[in-house]
């Protein structure tokens, strides 16, 4: 089977991604109003709130005035890029050949469809109806119930679906198989080609009301009669159009935003909505096998202003209480200048951390287990404070870097005992002087302590710190370290010396030869 | 617990068992006793056993690396336990934590430092042989958040160690201690002691050590081994003047799983 295509199609998105945000609106008379106060017209109205007498095109009031207990949310445009976004992700789990449908027009601009590349699909599923039942679940999964039909042409499958929505009850699959789709369109009506009003009205004066009827017709006479647009949508229906092939989809970047209906000025409230976001954010990747990266936040703010703002997520998770303190602790630490009016959180996904166990290594800590640590490491201590050590090539003292924590870089790239390491620590011999068996260690003093050193002649004599004072026992030194000429950030000069003091502090004390000033900035320990 | 027929003679002080009524002598009721137990074993037959304790499970101990202080705790210390390490400064607590990291991440292990006082040094770990990228170092910035972090270390499991180095100020400690109480007293009013039970029991169902670093102890009964480091000095090198080592002494004050009390004396270089 070659050349199938299958349509995932969401008749009234509005509605969809007000429901998707708003899972609690399900069941209750909901409208969308195409703009805040009471001359918005309707955009969109649940079939309870159609069964209680809202209709699209009425005002608000008059809506209002229908249903006493009608809900009424205002359109957000970018929640409704973020359902079409979401109806992507949901093809991607299937095929990595999927297109956005162009969008509709007239009767059908309120509808979302997207289009993915179903042929050979019967290796993983053991018919069309199974693949399309699954796209159809995934798709409610992510809270945008969908109809799914398979076709041989995306013209075809577009208008299967726009049938089958018209029955009203979303989750609804059809296939149409393969050399019937002639004998499939012939009764549908025409209407759903969407042909424009004034070749509508002509088809209609016409008594042209099905498919069936319009494809009897001669081309060239359809021409002549009812121009140039009658013999396009003829060449829509018999298949002879040429649609472009479905390309293929790399794109792992998710962004999930809502526009407030009113500005949120408290960072309480704002992190209810940052909740809904992450969460549905989370969803998104999850279904794709992906999991959240670094976050990227802005805030359109009261005033025209915008706020935006860099998270870094140490490793990649999809732990929506982890990222909401991530983000919540990078609004604390600087909350935005004036209320929030819309807000939108988008991620680069990462894939899932894979790691091949080896038979003769400890595991370590498990992958998902290990992202979830990091991240809530991360979001406890701070940006920047969690990672693995790792020594810089430069004289500068205390120089060091914090590298991300990788089992499996750690696995596979870091040295084992042959390299790097001193030897195994020697027995001490019995009875005698117990000889060196171990290395001395540095406990670094960030910042370096000041200390008030009498040194006559620049040899240290006497010390007083908040780490060691006395008299000036045993040193070694001075040990010069210079560098960072080139830059007045990085100019450094120091005098080492190894101090024991007469309150039995070993400590490493240094002259800084630039401001003249004596700190301690290790203790041997 | 051990199943035991007999009643202890010295029960009830005078010589009468406790429960026994009447007169009856305690000849008489260890008698009646026999008597009774002879009747069990014959009705219930095999079914009825002697019981005995549970068998111990063998420890998993991980050598520090330092033959002497391995010797003072008897091989190594025991996997998936509270270990305490005091001292003051200098006296050679860093040096025998990152000894021990560096045995654990030769091995392949991983492990985790919480550093409150941000006083790791990358070079001297590494030097030590502690292999940099199998340790995971939380800069946590304060003790709360500390020790947050190694609970949630320990339950992530698959850390074989998770040092905390609680030695936040040194000395400067010293300056700010109350004027009553000892420091210890001190050191420990700061920590609540539900937390080290918590944090041990963790360590316990996680296998994973946890590594208490600080100038006192700090967890009390809550630690199944501590080791207490004295100073004995540093030691120079005359001509030309190096630092040469350090002299330490490591004595077992607590001991969980053995007799404590012990010391020993070692030598760090430089």
């Amino acid at each position: 089977m070659s050349g199938r295509v299958a349509c995932l199609l969401v008749p009234d998105l509005p509605l969809a991604a007000e429901l998707r945000a708003s899972p609690e609106a399900r069941g209750r008379p909901l409208v969308i109003v195409s703009a805040p106060g009471a001359r918005a017209f309707v955009v969109s109205a649940s079939p309870e709130a159609r069964a209680r007498g809202a209709r699209v095109g009425a005002s608000c009031v008059h809506a209002r005035a229908a249903c006493a207990d009608l809900h009424v949310h205002v359109a957000s445009p970018a929640l409704e890029r973020a359902a079409r976004e979401t109806l992507l992700d949901a093809a991607l789990c299937f095929s990595p050949r999927v297109a956005a449908a162009p969008p509709a027009a007239g009767a059908f601009a309120a509808e979302a469809s997207v289009f993915l590349d179903a042929s050979g699909i019967g290796t993983r599923f053991r018919s069309e109806e199974a693949f399309a039942s699954a796209l159809g679940a995934r798709a409610a999964s992510l809270g945008l119930p969908a109809v799914v039909c398979v076709a041989g042409s995306q013209e075809i499958a577009r208008l299967a679906a726009r049938r089958l929505a018209l029955d009203g009850e979303a989750g609804r699959v059809l296939v149409v198989p393969p050399g019937s789709e002639a004998r499939f369109l012939a009764p549908l009506p025409v209407d759903l080609l969407d042909p424009g009003d004034g070749l509508a009205s002509s088809l209609t004066r016409f008594g042209i009301r099905t498919v069936g009827d319009l494809v009897r017709l001669p081309a060239r006479a359809l021409a002549t009669r009812l121009g140039p647009e009658a013999p396009r949508l003829l060449a829509r229906v018999r298949g002879e159009g040429r649609e472009p092939p479905l390309p293929h989809h790399r794109e792992t970047r998710c962004a999930e935003a809502l526009d407030l209906e009113h500005p949120i000025d408290r960072l309480e409230p704002l992190g209810f909505v940052l909740r809904g976001l992450l969460s549905r954010l989370v969803d998104r990747l999850e279904a794709r096998g992906l999991a959240c990266g670094p976050l990227a936040l802005e805030l359109a703010l009261e005033g025209g202003r915008r706020d935006a703002r860099r998270i870094g997520v140490a490793a990649a998770t999809n732990e929506t209480r982890t990222l909401l303190r991530l983000v919540s602790l990078a609004l604390e630490q600087r909350p935005p200048e004036a209320p929030v009016v819309s807000v939108s959180l988008g991620t680069r996904g990462r894939p899932g951390r894979r790691d091949q166990l080896d038979l003769f290594r400890p595991a370590g800590p498990a992958p998902a287990e290990l992202s979830r640590t990091l991240a809530e490491l991360e979001a406890l201590c701070g940006e920047g404070r969690v990672g693995a050590p790792a020594l810089r090539d430069e004289h500068r003292p205390d120089a060091f870097a914090l590298e991300p924590f990788s089992v499996q870089a750690a696995a596979h790239g870091a040295p084992d005992a042959a390299r790097g390491a001193p030897d195994e620590p020697r027995e001490a011999d019995a009875g005698a002087h117990p000889r060196p068996v171990a290395r001395l260690g540095v406990r670094a003093l960030r910042p370096p302590r000041p200390a008030q050193v009498t040194a006559p002649g620049g040899c240290p004599q006497w010390v007083r710190s908040r780490v060691a004072t006395g008299r000036v026992v045993s040193r070694s030194g001075p040990w010069r370290t210079t560098g960072g000429w080139w830059s007045p950030d990085e100019r450094h000069a120091f005098d080492h010396w190894d101090v024991e003091t007469s309150d039995g502090a070993l400590v490493r004390l240094r002259h800084d030869r630039i401001s003249h000033r004596w700190e301690i900035d290790g203790i041997y320990d | 617990m051990r199943f035991s027929p007999r009643v202890s003679p010295r029960a009830g002080g005078s010589g009468a068992p406790v429960g026994a009524c009447g007169a009856a002598s305690p000849v008489a009721a260890s008698a009646g006793s026999d008597r009774a137990l002879a009747t069990l074993l014959r009705d219930l037959g095999p079914r009825l056993r002697r019981g005995s304790a549970p068998p111990e499970e063998p420890v998993a101990r991980d050598p520090v690396g330092l033959p002497a202080v391995d010797r003072l705790l008897g091989g190594g210390v025991p996997r998936g336990r509270l270990v305490e390490i005091a001292g003051p400064p200098s006296s050679g607590r860093t040096a025998l934590a990152l000894g021990w990291l560096a045995r654990l991440t030769r091995a392949g292990e991983f492990a985790a430092v919480v550093d409150p006082a941000d006083a790791l040094d990358p070079p001297s770990a590494a030097g030590a042989g502690v292999v940099l990228p199998r340790v995971l170092w939380v800069r946590a910035p304060g003790l709360p958040e500390a020790l947050r972090a190694t609970e949630r270390l320990i339950d992530a499991r698959g850390f074989a160690l998770v040092l905390l180095d609680l030695d936040a100020s040194d000395a400067e400690a010293a300056s700010d201690a109350p004027a009553r109480g000892t420091r210890a007293d001190a050191a420990r009013a700061d920590v609540r002691d539900a937390a080290w039970l918590r944090l041990a029991r963790a360590a316990a169902s996680a296998r994973t050590s946890l590594l208490l670093l600080s100038t006192h102890r700090r967890a009390g009964t809550f630690s199944d081994l501590a080791l207490e480091l004295r100073p004995s000095g540093a030691r120079f090198s005359t001509a030309p003047a190096l630092l040469e080592g350090l002299e330490s002494r490591a004595v077992l004050v607590r001991n969980r799983l053995g007799p404590p009390g012990q010391e020993s004396p070692w030598v760090l270089s430089a």
